[in-house]
């Protein structure tokens, strides 16, 4: 796993938490990379909003920006993205595994109460 | 499957046994020591459980202690608590912690369990405890955000 930048990084399940820089993110995924006019042309917010949309991505490591000719043109950086996905797949993992064992301690018979069926 | 955000995890479990019985599993000390390890291979000491809200609920599962704070207590439909999972040793407090919620429903004889935690965005996780999630899982979970970006993750070198 790539070591990314100090400062930030922390910020990327804030910076998923809003629905359209998740649409964001998601659109820069499928073009490859992209501009933020590109982007605003498909979606529907002002490219002004995109902007700061992709400021916020890139300060969580999300995105990284390159500047071309007049604009600046983004990708996904999937390493955080992957990390962070991970992450939550193991907590919900420990959740399975955690109701499994209330099931099986519910379920015992000889712990259960006399008369319930 | 729902979809899930970023900010919460849902599961759900059916249980043949009574929403009483299961409420006992869920907050009793003795129990939430076996249930709890589970993941871990099982068992652990009895918790610290002082069931109200407010209440400590302390948990170890291994890694360290969680000093968890109980919010509310409604027997025996409603439990939720709030621990700092990413902060071992430390007090769960509003800006370091996420909130578990279990809700109990009676289904026939059975129970329906369902446990949310959420609260996620608003965590600072320190980057030495990523790696923690360097599992790999196959399950969709969190990764379904949405179908493009689930998409491109799945194409990407593990």
């Amino acid at each position: 796993m790539t070591q990314t930048r100090t400062g930030g990084e922390e910020d990327v399940f804030a910076a998923l938490a809003d629905p359209m820089r998740r649409r964001i993110l998601d659109a820069v995924a499928e073009h490859g990379d992209a501009t933020a006019t590109v982007l605003a042309a498909e979606l529907p917010v002002s490219r002004q909003a995109i902007v700061k949309h992709l400021t916020v991505l890139d300060r969580a490591g999300l995105v990284a920006g390159r500047r071309a000719g007049r604009e600046m043109r983004y990708a996904v950086r999937p390493e955080r993205l992957v990390a962070a996905a991970r992450w939550m797949d193991r907590v919900a993992a420990r959740w399975d595994a955690r109701l499994s064992a209330i099931k099986r301690l519910a379920e015992e018979p000889a712990s259960r109460d006399p008369g319930v069926t | 499957m729902s979809i899930q955000t970023p900010d919460r995890i849902e599961r759900e479990i059916g249980i043949a046994a009574p929403v009483e019985r299961v409420w006992d599993v869920l907050t009793r000390p003795e129990h939430i020591g076996r249930w709890f390890g589970e993941d871990l291979g099982g068992g652990g000491a009895p918790a610290e459980v002082d069931l109200r809200p407010g209440g400590a609920f302390v948990i170890d599962h291994g890694f360290g202690a969680y000093p968890s704070r109980i919010v509310s207590v409604e027997p025996p439909r409603y439990f939720s608590y709030r621990w700092a999972t990413a902060f071992p040793g430390q007090e769960a407090s509003e800006d370091n912690s996420t909130l578990v919620e279990f809700t109990l429903t009676a289904d026939g004889d059975g129970t329906r369990l369902r446990v949310v935690e959420s609260g996620f965005a608003a965590l600072d996780i320190p980057e030495d405890r990523i790696p923690y999630a360097g599992y790999e899982s196959h399950s969709q979970g969190w990764v379904d955000v949405t179908a493009g970006l689930a998409t491109y993750v799945e194409k990407l070198p593990a």
